[in-house]
Formats: structure tokens, C-alpha cells, sequence
């Protein structure tokens, strides 16, 4: 079957492994079939050799959790995330891949009302425990929450879909910060509902194409640079220029910028305050590090803040957060989250700074307590 | 197993097999597993080597040493080879399953058992990771000194039966020296204790018989390595030339002189560039080899060492030197040696590594005869090399689609070797022969030679149902065409 994955690109592998050990898939498993490079060459059988589509070759690619660590990892530049996505964009077409239910699931983040509602309910079925121990959320959910407000014109801030159902204290938390940097700053809101970084991992390119088509009219008109809270929303919109291929989406993408790499440039403009009496470890989402490659902002905007940074031992190792993965895979998404809560435990930190919504959910899951950094560069400011 | 399991297993087993062999083992080790599958098979069917893929029957991922026994009774009853593998990174072709063996792949068997700083000692899984080990004795102020490049991946019970090197093993030897003692289940199902603690043990070394031995004489499924103190300063130095010779003459200078460096690299300016474009390390992109040397010891001493290296390089016209500043400096440039081989996709989708260890003198001969050898056979070649112990890594790059490559690059190969030979050199500095370098064995080794070699290997294993096909050259060895009985063809593996 033609996966249409680009010849050159799949032909870069030279199957030499020194990615698996980066891959947590691999890592939990010891298993071949659940590595990138394992991954890569079920790509060219079935592409190449005609090799069937059997069960085993569709778990394969999707066990896959889209972290791409091991596109670092690898020192033939594979653009391995290209090829995964290009991958389960051809079987979910086909129809391999990404059941209806998948697909409905993904309906309400493209309107935000609706997501509103859902999540709210969800909220309070998880106060209530009535929501699957295995979907592993946390039983704080909020429920409501403040509304944001423009407060100038220097920048935007996406909310985005689940982030700002779930997590708004984190948007107003990043807004409070830049505006004690000097910037003034529009929220997004409903202007951009929706980034299509769980469609794209889900293979619905084309769902993404349209999300991005929305988000790009509708923040056209001047160049502001847009921040991005989310780890994992901030490397799909950066990615907007190559999944449309247009200069106005490769424009567009240039405007993106991650709230702590833009703050980096500027902590010399944030006010000089006691640091929080904290000793925090550094978790650098996937999306973060592997992918925009921006995690080390993280520690140059969070070290005057807090008391004491501490590093993870793990070299970046997904947490098995991934999107929608945890939902989908819970067993093995379990058995990766341990890993990483075993290097969080070495170094027994106050708390864990993950700048990413669906890490930060991962890994309250399994009772660790978690923080954005900008909630607490916001308290450090506040208290 | 509980009620569950095993009602997931009959129905597991009524689906995927019909085969009675699959059943035993999924019997012994429940169908988690154990995996037949055509996905499976064709991953399982090769290694990072470039030879043609083998057949793999089940793989199987025991995770303690009981169940590896309960593997080698099936496979007795069923008479089917059996094949080990760790992180499947051979560049020799030892992994590949030749006559649909049953794979046992150790990945699972990665814990860290033991560590005692007292006696310099770690018992470790054979799936144990080479650099995991390594960082996990750090906060001890130890390491595990053999570091192949492959060593972010690689295992260390492939690193046991390869006997495999790295850049540091010019200053602490190949792995063979840190390897106390190895349990090894034997090809019988029993198991052994080969070596020990002691600094002298009783008999004959069987130990020093496993290592090397490229799963032809059993399973390691446990291991004691000796570890090694971190040394208290490091100096890490770049040297570039103008030509290869004269990066190769420092190298033999700097050892007929007396220093002995932890490490000394050589990478050629293809390579150099390669992997610059990776790591952004500083390599400079301009120069036609660059020397990579480290010493360590005392802070005073190894100023000395890196002092004289510097003006031995200086004397054969190096045109600059530098100190690597910080850790980060150090560390960047290192990544840039060991992923060399992977860096090379940028210029070709394959590569042929070759493995020979010349005599250090003539290391700038040698070279040249590489150079040259590829060129008249119009293919790219480039070299990077463990220069202090005069090991040879000549690299071959091709695109095997296109048509009567592969046959230039292996007839480029073949002279290649045959060079080093005739310098006196051997035929595997570390990658191991695997099924790459059987048909030189015959010109390295005599006919008696060969005998003993398979002697010893039929008192482990008289029926070679151990990795057989490998090392030993037919001819030479035993029962293996019995074991290689193929599956008929037609199934996609
Ligand atoms: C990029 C790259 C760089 C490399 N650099 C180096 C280098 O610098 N130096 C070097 O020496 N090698 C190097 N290699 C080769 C390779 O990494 C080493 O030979 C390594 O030791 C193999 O380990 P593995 O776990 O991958 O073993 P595998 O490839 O899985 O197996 C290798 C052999 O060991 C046997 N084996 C594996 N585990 C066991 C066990 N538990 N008991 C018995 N037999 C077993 C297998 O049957 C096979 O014959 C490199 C490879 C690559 C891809
Ligand atoms: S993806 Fe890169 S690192 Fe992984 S096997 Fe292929 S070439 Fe090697
Ligand atoms: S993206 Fe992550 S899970 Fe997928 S193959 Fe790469 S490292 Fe493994």
C-alpha cells in the first residue's frame, strides 16, 4: 500500500538504533516493533515490499506516542514526526486507522462552547469519582473560572481549546506575567478556537488544514507575535507553515512563539521579587524540547522566581502524556509515566514545572504534584 | 499466571499458532512474550548490519534466567536453534537469525542487580543498556569503561559477546578486561557460572572462552562487570591537518613517545563534516582529518600529557589545536564522534562499516591503500578510526537500490581487508566476525586453528543449535548446515 511518504525521507534510516533508547515506547517494552526504527521499516515494508496491513503492523504505528524524541536522537536527521503523521493521515483515510468514535471525540474542540460544557461536566464527574480511574485525570478539575480580558496590543495569547476549558488559571496566570514585563496582551478566545494538534497526531490532516486556515484569518491583519502556552499547541502551529506549504502559513508560524521562550528574551523586564521558598524540578514536555527544541527557556525564566531548579536524570524522556495517547493506550502510557515518576523521585522536588496542559494531567494522574510555570512565576510576583 | 492470562492465552494461541513450538514457548512464558507474527519477523530478521535479512522464527523476551532455561528446553525438544540479542546495533551481522531460530531478545533482562564500590563490581542484566550503567554508577564515581559508540544503546551482553571497544579502551582495554564473570545458560538448558570474583580464578578461563564469543556458546543472562573510578581530571584536545597521514603519523608519535591518551580519534573531512552538521560542535569543517585525543589522570600529569601532544601534533603540521573549554564542550564534541555512523545517512541511505586493525606505523599506508581501493572502484569512502590501537573504520557508502552497487561496495570491501591483512593487520578490531568476516577466517586462521576453535565450541554446544551460521566458516563447523534447515520461502519475512 502507498503510504505516500516521501521516498528520500523514509530512505534516510539507516537502521542503526542509536534512537531507541530515546523512544519510551521501546523503553517499556524491549520490543522491535515498538521503536522508531522498527517503526520506519514497517513503514517501507508496507510501502515498498507491499507488505500487509496486518493488526500487529497498525499497533505498531499507533503505540506510537508522536513525542519524537527520537528525532534528536537521531544523527541522520529523520524527520521522523513527518513521516508518523504522513503515516496515520493515509490509514485513517483509508479508514485503518482513527474509529468514528475517535473522530467525534475531537468535534467539540473545534467549538468551544460545546468543549465548554463537556468539560465543565467532566470537572464535575471527576470531583465526583465518577470518571474512570484509568483516564487517569485529577480530581481537581476546575470547573469555572475567570474570564480573560485584552489588556493591549502587543501581543496575542492563544487559549486554545482544552487548555482553556481546563486550565484557564494558567492563561491568566501568563497574561499577568507579560503585563508585569510591559506587554499589553489580547487573548485569543474564541478568535482561534482550536490549534488541530490532537487531529493532526490522529492522522486528520485535513481537520488540522481547516483549523489552521480559521486561526490564520482570523489573526491576520497585523504581524503581533503569537504566545503559546502549551507546549504541544505551540509546535503544531510553528508546524502550520509546513503542513500547508503556503508563505502566508510559513508567515504565519514565524509569529508563533512558546511563552517562555518569548519571556526569555525579557526577564531582564520582570520586576526583581523574593523567589518562591520551592525546590522545583524541570519536566521539558516532548513538544517542548524535541520538537520546537526551546526547553532550556523554561530554566532561564523560572530560576529567579523559584528557590532552587533541579534536573531530571531521564534525558527528556516522554512522560506518555501525548495527547489523546494516555486516553487511548492507558496501560502503556501507565508504564511510561512510571519511569518518569521514578526520575522525579530522585530528585524529590516541592514540585514539577511542565509547561504543557496534557503532561501536567499525565502526571497529577499518578499524584505528582505539577505546576506551569507561569502560575508560579505569576505567585512569585503576587506573593 | 492467573485465571485470566491464561484464558487470554488459549485464545491467543487459537488464533496466532498452529505451530507446536509457539505453543510450548507461550506455554513457558504466556503470550505477552512471545511474538510470531510477520511484523515481528521481519524487524527480528536483521541488525544494523548491512547483510541480507536471515529468517527469524518466534522472538521471545524472557525476563529472568529461569525463563531462558524454560527457552532452551523448548527449543531442545523442537531441535531449533536458538539465537540471543540485545540491542540488535551489530554491525556484523551476529544478530540475524539464519534458519528460523528462536530469537531470545534480552531487552527485559535490564536490571542493575549490584553495585559494590568496595570491590569495584557490578552484577548486571545482559539487556542492561551500556550508558544507562554507566550514569547509574555515577553518583558512586565509577564507570563502565569499554564505551563502543553504540554505547547510548547498545547492551551489555552484546558488548560481552562481541568483546566490543570504544574510543576509551585505547587506555583500559576492550571489554574482555572488565568482565569478572558471566552466567550463561547453556545451550542444554543448564546453567553455569563462568569466572569469578577472585582476582585468579581456579581452571581453565572459561570466562575469557565466553567473551567474544557471539552467542555461538550460550546465553549470558547475568554479568559481573569490573568498574572503573572516574579519574580525577580530563583534558580533552582538537587537532586538525591537512592530511590524513599526517593526523595518523601523530597518532604513532604520540605513543612511541610514552603518552598513553584515554583516547585518540581520527575522523576524516567527509565525516567531520557530517557530523558537524549534526552536533554544531565546532568541528572545523575545512580540515582533512581531525585528531580527537583525551588524557586523564592527575591534574598535573595530564596537563604534561596534553602538552606534549599538542607540540607532537604542532611538528606534523597541525594547523590548530584546541582545549575543550568546559564539560559541555567535551561532551559536544564526543557526541560528534560516536554518532558518526549515523550521521552519514545525509550523504547515503547505507553504509558498509569495516572493522580491521592495522599495525599503528602503518596506519598512514594503509590508509592510503583505502583511499585508493574505493576510488577505483567509484565508491565514497570515508574514515574514522580508534587511531591509538590502529583500528581501521573505513566506511562505504552507497544507495543499494541502485543497481550492481552492492557488489562494487562488497568487492571494495574484500581488497579493503585483504589490505590490512597484508600489513600484517587482523580481521575484526571489535564489531566481531559474525557472518560478515567467516570467509577470512580462512586467511587469518590456519586448518588446525580452526579445528580447536570449533572443538571448543561443540564441547558447549555439540549439536550447534547456538547461533549457528556464524564465525566459524562452514566448513568448519559442525552440525550448522543441520540447524539452518530453512522455512520454506513465501512467507513475508
Ligand atoms: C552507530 C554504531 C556505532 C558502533 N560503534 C561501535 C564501537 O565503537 N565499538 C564496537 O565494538 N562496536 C560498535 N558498534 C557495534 C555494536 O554496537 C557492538 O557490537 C555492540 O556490542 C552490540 O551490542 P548489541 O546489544 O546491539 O548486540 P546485538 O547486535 O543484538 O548482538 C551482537 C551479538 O551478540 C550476541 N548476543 C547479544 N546478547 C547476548 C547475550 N546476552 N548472550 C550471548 N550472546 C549475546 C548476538 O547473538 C550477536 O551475535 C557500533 C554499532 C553502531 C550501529
Ligand atoms: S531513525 Fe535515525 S537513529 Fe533511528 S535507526 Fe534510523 S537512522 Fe538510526
Ligand atoms: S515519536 Fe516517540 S514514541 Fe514514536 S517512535 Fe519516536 S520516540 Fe518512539
Amino acid at each position: 500500500m502507498d503510504l505516500h511518504l516521501n521516498k528520500e525521507e523514509l530512505n534516510t534510516c539507516v537502521q542503526c538504533g542509536l534512537c531507541l533508547p530515546h523512544c519510551p515506547t521501546f523503553r517499556v517494552t524491549g520490543d522491535e516493533a515498538m521503536s522508531p526504527r522498527g517503526r520506519i521499516k514497517l513503514m517501507r515494508e508496507v510501502q515498498d515490499h507491499d507488505a500487509p496491513l496486518t493488526k500487529e503492523v497498525i499497533r505498531s504505528f499507533e503505540t506510537c506516542v508522536q513525542c519524537r524524541g527520537c528525532e534528536p536522537a537521531c544523527p541522520s536527521g529523520v524527520p521522523y514526526g513527518h513521516l508518523m503523521e504522513q503515516t496515520r493521515e493515509t490509514l485513517a483515510e483509508a479508514g485503518e486507522i482513527t474509529p468514528l468514535w475517535q473522530r467525534l471525540a475531537f468535534k467539540p474542540l473545534e467549538q468551544p462552547v460545546a468543549l465548554k460544557m463537556g468539560s465543565a461536566a467532566l470537572a464535575i464527574a471527576a470531583k465526583a469519582k465518577l470518571v474512570p480511574k484509568r483516564l487517569g485525570l485529577p480530581a481537581d478539575l476546575a470547573v469555572r473560572q475567570e474570564s480573560l480580558t485584552a489588556s493591549g496590543d502587543d501581543l496575542y495569547l492563544f487559549t486554545g481549546c482544552v487548555m482553556d476549558a481546563w486550565q484557564r488559571d494558567v492563561h491568566a496566570a501568563g497574561q499577568r506575567v507579560l503585563e508585569a514585563a510591559g506587554f499589553g496582551v489580547t487573548p485569543t478566545g474564541s478568535l482561534a478556537p482550536c490549534c488541530g494538534a490532537l487531529q493532526a497526531h490522529a492522522g486528520l490532516l485535513d481537520t488540522t488544514r481547516d483549523l489552521a486556515q480559521t486561526m490564520m484569518s482570523s489573526l491576520s491583519g497585523d504581524d503581533r507575535p503569537i504566545l503559546v502556552d502549551s507546549a504541544g499547541c505551540g509546535a503544531a502551529m510553528k508546524d502550520y507553515g509546513h503542513l500547508l506549504g503556503t508563505p502566508e502559513a510559513q508567515a504565519f508560524s514565524a509569529r508563533v512563539f512558546d511563552i517562555q521562550e518569548w519571556l526569555a528574551q525579557h526577564v531582564a523586564s520582570l520586576p526583581k521579587v523574593e523567589p518562591l521558598d520551592l525546590v522545583v524540578a524541570v519536566q521539558d514536555p516532548c513538544h517542548l524540547r524535541h520538537v520546537q527544541k526551546v526547553h532550556l527557556a523554561t530554566r532561564t525564566v523560572l530560576a529567579p522566581f523559584v528557590r532552587q531548579l533541579v534536573e531530571l536524570d531521564d534525558d527528556g524522556l516522554c512522560c506518555g502524556a501525548g495527547g489523546a495517547f494516555s486516553v487511548l493506550e492507558p496501560e502503556l502510557a501507565g508504564d511510561i509515566r512510571a519511569r518518569k515518576v521514578d526520575a522525579i523521585q530522585r530528585v524529590s522536588p516541592d514540585v514539577v514545572a511542565s509547561a504543557n496542559p496534557g503532561c501536567s494531567m499525565h502526571l497529577g494522574g499518578a499524584g505528582v504534584a505539577t505546576e506551569h510555570p507561569m502560575t508560579l512565576i505569576d505567585r512569585a510576583l503576587t506573593t | 499466571m492467573n485465571l485470566l492470562g491464561k484464558a487470554k492465552d488459549l485464545l491467543g494461541r487459537a488464533s496466532a499458532s498452529n505451530d507446536p513450538l509457539v505453543d510450548d514457548l507461550v506455554d513457558a512464558l504466556g503470550s505477552d512474550a512471545v511474538k510470531v507474527d510477520a511484523a515481528h519477523r521481519a524487524l527480528y530478521a536483521h541488525d544494523a548490519s548491512v547483510f541480507d535479512a536471515g529468517f527469524a522464527g518466534p522472538t521471545c523476551y524472557p525476563e529472568t534466567t529461569e525463563q531462558v532455561v524454560a527457552i532452551m528446553a523448548v527449543a531442545e525438544k523442537h531441535g531449533r536453534a536458538v539465537v540471543p540479542r540485545g540491542a540488535g546495533t551489530g554491525l556484523a551481522g551476529g544478530a540475524i537469525p539464519l534458519g528460523a531460530p528462536v530469537i531470545v531478545a534480552l531487552t527485559k533482562m535490564n536490571q542493575i542487580h549490584d553495585v559494590d564500590t568496595v570491590n569495584r563490581v557490578a552484577w548486571v542484566g545482559p539487556g542492561v543498556v551500556n550508558l544507562d550503567l554507566t550514569n547509574h554508577l555515577r553518583p558512586f564515581g565509577f564507570h563502565f569503561a569499554p564505551d563502543p559508540s553504540s554505547q547510548q544503546v547498545c547492551t551489555i551482553g552484546g558488548n560481552v559477546a562481541n568483546n566490543s571497544g570504544g574510543p576509551h579502551c585505547l587506555a583500559y582495554g576492550v571489554t574482555d578486561a572488565h568482565v569478572a564473570a558471566v552466567e550463561v545458560v547453556l545451550i542444554d538448558g543448564s546453567v553455569a557460572m563462568l569466572g569469578g570474583l577472585e582476582d585468579e580464578p581456579d581452571g581453565l578461563d572459561l570466562r575469557g572462552a565466553f567473551v567474544g564469543s557471539e552467542g555461538t556458546l550460550g546465553i549470558a543472562t547475568k554479568v559481573a562487570v569490573r568498574i572503573t573510578k572516574n579519574p580525577p581530571a580530563v583534558t580533552t584536545l582538537l587537532l586538525s591537518f591537512d592530511s590524513v597521514a599526517d593526523a595518523a603519523n601523530t597518532v604513532s608519535e604520540v605513543i612511541a613517545a610514552g603518552v598513553v591518551p584515554a583516547a585518540m580519534e581520527v575522523m576524516d573531512q567527509r565525516i567531520t563534516v557530517a557530523v558537524e552538521n549534526y552536533v554544531g560542535a565546532g568541528y572545523p569543517r575545512d580540515a582533512a582529518a581531525v585528531l580527537l585525543a583525551e588524557v586523564e589522570g592527575l591534574e598535573a600529569g595530564v596537563a604534561l600529557d596534553a602538552k606534549k601532544i599538542s607540540e607532537i601534533g604542532r611538528a606534523n603540521n597541525a594547523t590548530q589545536v584546541r582545549v575543550a573549554a568546559t564539560d559541555e564542550e567535551r561532551a559536544l564534541l564526543w557526541k560528534g564522534r560516536k554518532t558518526a555512523f549515523g550521521a552519514i545517512a545525509q550523504i547515503a541511505p547505507d553504509y558498509y562499516l569495516h572493522d580491521t586493525v592495522v599495525p599503528r606505523a602503518k596506519l598512514a599506508a594503509v590508509l592510503e591503500q583505502v583511499y585508493e581501493i574505493a576510488d577505483r572502484h567509484d565508491v565514497i569512502v570515508m574514515n574514522v578510526f580508534h587511531a591509538g590501537d590502529g583500528n581501521l573504520h573505513p566506511l562505504l557508502l552507497f544507495d543499494r537500490t541502485v543497481e550492481g552497487t552492492l557488489e562494487r561496495v562488497h568487492a571494495a570491501g574484500a581488497e579493503i581487508v585483504r589490505a590490512s591483512l597484508d600489513a600484517g593487520g587482523v580481521l575484526s578490531g571489535e564489531h566481531g566476525v559474525g557472518v560478515e568476516k567467516q570467509p577470512y577466517m580462512a586467511e587469518m586462521f590456519t586448518d588446525a586453528d580452526l579445528d580447536h576453535q570449533n572443538r571448543l565450541r561443540q564441547s558447549f554446544d555439540p549439536v550447534c543449535r547456538a547461533n549457528p551460521g556464524k564465525v566459524l566458516p562452514m566448513g568448519h563447523s559442525c552440525a550448522d548446515i543441520q540447524s539452518l534447515r530453512q522455512t520454506p520461502p513465501g512467507v513475508w519475512g
